[in-house]
């Protein structure tokens, strides 16, 4: 059987990805919508904050690498989904704080 | 971007080099030379450079052709130096062979624009700016190379003062304010991350304007008494709708803190919007048309409209566009790999500050100095912008330099939040 990463090694992985418009990582950005690590392999459901936004195929193209990066990462699937679409709302507590929301 | 920050030093240095040219009216050959160095070089070039960048992103689409931007890029960097050369010596034969690689140039931009619109299905408020905006500066470089053959066998029976004013409305008003109309609703909430909740507000300031402009063409041209003030109304109207649509969007941003090409662009679509109100009053029946220098004229009036308004909203913007397309080529493939930048730290925002500040700061010398006609004041507002020019140029190169040197990074500590789902 394969060993693959524990979540929270996952987690780590994508808080070193940041937004490059916000400087904030992408996981307190709320971009990251789910993180399944299986037998195997490793499912992030993710998002962007506009469908058009230009930095997202490096963004997406980064949680990839830094995913099979990590030491028996095993199959990495990444699902970039729309629905639901990201609102600042979802940025984490530290997140909101960091942009100065109110 | 490249050429536009070449011309943005090479018509500062014409300036600096003759800082009495602000105090010429607005005719005189010097004037028309610098202008087109201004507008053409710098302004034109940065606008259609970022369309090429952003539009096909923005509407998530791809740019129809790539080689015939390449086209326009090559027949932009031929044909504007040999403008502003044949305009300062004022040779209008030589003019009209560059101005139609200029505007050979243009209609290759024009068509790939709206192909590339036109592909993405794209209809809102922004299409259609990037769609009027284009159409009109194809407009204004016919309108300019019909100027300078009427000047040479008068085919056209107008008066060449009245077409000139129509040629630089069109540009003015038609290329840039069009542009801004639209994608100001498309730019101001990504980088704020804002919501526009008020579409129609968006709406009547661009049909509005659109409506001002075209009634405000022919009015010029042939001199039809009242029109010209009533169309620069129904423009000024506009502008102040998508003024309050963008006031409105940002209360509803999330980052609170704004940049310093935020803060210049918004302070430039003020001024644009008193520019806009200057140019009623010029357009009242009664007010003389003077066209020799001082005063309140024709030329305060292009002078705040263009460094007072066009110049920080562009400014403003290329200080955060510039930084995020370097960081695209140079950081984009590192994501994942290693650690990478945010796009906003490429820049120095010290020297960004200053140079933006400095150039809005030089605008007051400069427009007192061409309506008295007091040397020590244009020479005081010509320093204050070429001091602004310099350091911004130099931050703009210190963030082109990372397509070249990256220097390396230690990974910046994520902040630590529980993970979310």
């Amino acid at each position: 059987m394969k060993l693959t990463p524990d979540s929270e090694t996952v987690w780590e992985a994508l808080r070193s990805i940041p937004d490059p418009e916000y400087g904030l990582n992408i996981v307190d950005m709320g971009l990251i919508y789910e993180v399944e690590c299986t037998d195997g392999g490793i499912h992030v459901i993710m998002t962007l904050t506009t469908p058009s936004c230009p930095s997202g195929e490096w963004i997406y193209e980064g949680v990839k690498t830094a995913l099979n990066n990590l030491s028996d990462a095993g199959m990495v699937e990444v699902d970039m989904v729309f629905e639901p679409p990201w609102t600042p709302e979802m940025l984490s507590a530290e997140g909101q704080e960091f942009l100065g929301m109110a | 971007m490249g050429l536009a920050l070449a011309w943005m030093v090479a018509a500062t240095t014409l300036l600096v080099v003759q800082p009495g040219i602000p105090g010429l009216s607005h005719l005189h050959p010097q004037v028309i030379a610098l202008t087109h160095a201004w507008v053409l070089g710098f302004l034109v070039a940065v606008a259609c450079g970022a369309v090429y960048q952003l539009v096909p992103v923005a509407l998530g689409t791809t740019l129809w052709s790539e080689r015939l931007g390449w086209l326009h890029l090559g027949l932009h960097t031929i044909g504007v130096p040999g403008m502003v050369y044949s305009f300062w010596n004022w040779d209008l034969r030589l003019l009209g062979g560059f101005g139609s690689a200029v505007a050979l140039g243009v209609l290759c931009f024009s068509l790939n624009v709206w192909l590339t619109v036109k592909g993405s299905g794209r209809r809102d408020t922004t299409a259609w700016s990037i769609v009027l905006a284009t159409g009109w500066l194809l407009a204004t470089v016919l309108v300019g190379l019909l100027l300078a053959a009427n000047k040479l066998w008068v085919f056209i029976p107008v008066n060449p003062v009245f077409l000139l004013r129509a040629h630089a409305h069109l540009g003015l008003v038609g290329f840039f304010i069009t542009l801004l109309q639209g994608v100001g609703f498309q730019l101001i909430p990504m980088f704020t991350l804002g919501e526009v909740k008020h579409w129609w507000l968006a709406k009547t300031g661009l049909w509005l304007s659109q409506l001002g402009l075209v009634a405000l063409v022919p009015a010029l041209i042939w001199h039809l008494e009242p029109l010209p003030f009533a169309a620069a109304l129904a423009i000024s109207a506009g502008l102040i709708f998508t003024g309050v649509g963008l006031k409105r969007t940002l209360a509803t941003r999330k980052k609170r803190r704004l940049d310093p090409g935020v803060v210049a662009f918004l302070r430039g679509g003020i001024v644009l919007c008193i520019a806009a109100l200057v140019g009623a009053v010029l357009a009242w029946p009664s007010i003389s048309q003077s066209q020799t220098p001082g005063g309140f004229n024709a030329m305060t009036y292009a002078l705040l409209g263009i460094f007072g308004g066009l110049l920080p909203c562009v400014a403003g913007m290329m200080c955060k566009v510039v930084p995020f397309l370097t960081w695209m080529r140079a950081y984009g493939p590192r994501v994942g790999r290693g650690p990478t930048p945010p796009a906003h730290a490429l820049t120095h925002p010290s020297i960004e500050r200053w140079g933006l500040a400095l150039q809005q700061v030089a605008v007051v010398p400069l427009l007192t100095g061409a309506w008295t006609l007091h040397s020590l004041w244009l020479r005081l507002g010509v320093w204050l912008l070429a001091v602004g020019v310099a350091l911004f140029v130099v931050d703009m190169l210190g963030v082109l330099k990372h397509l070249w040197i990256q220097p390396t990074l230690t990974p910046t500590p994520a902040l630590k939040s529980k993970p979310i789902g």
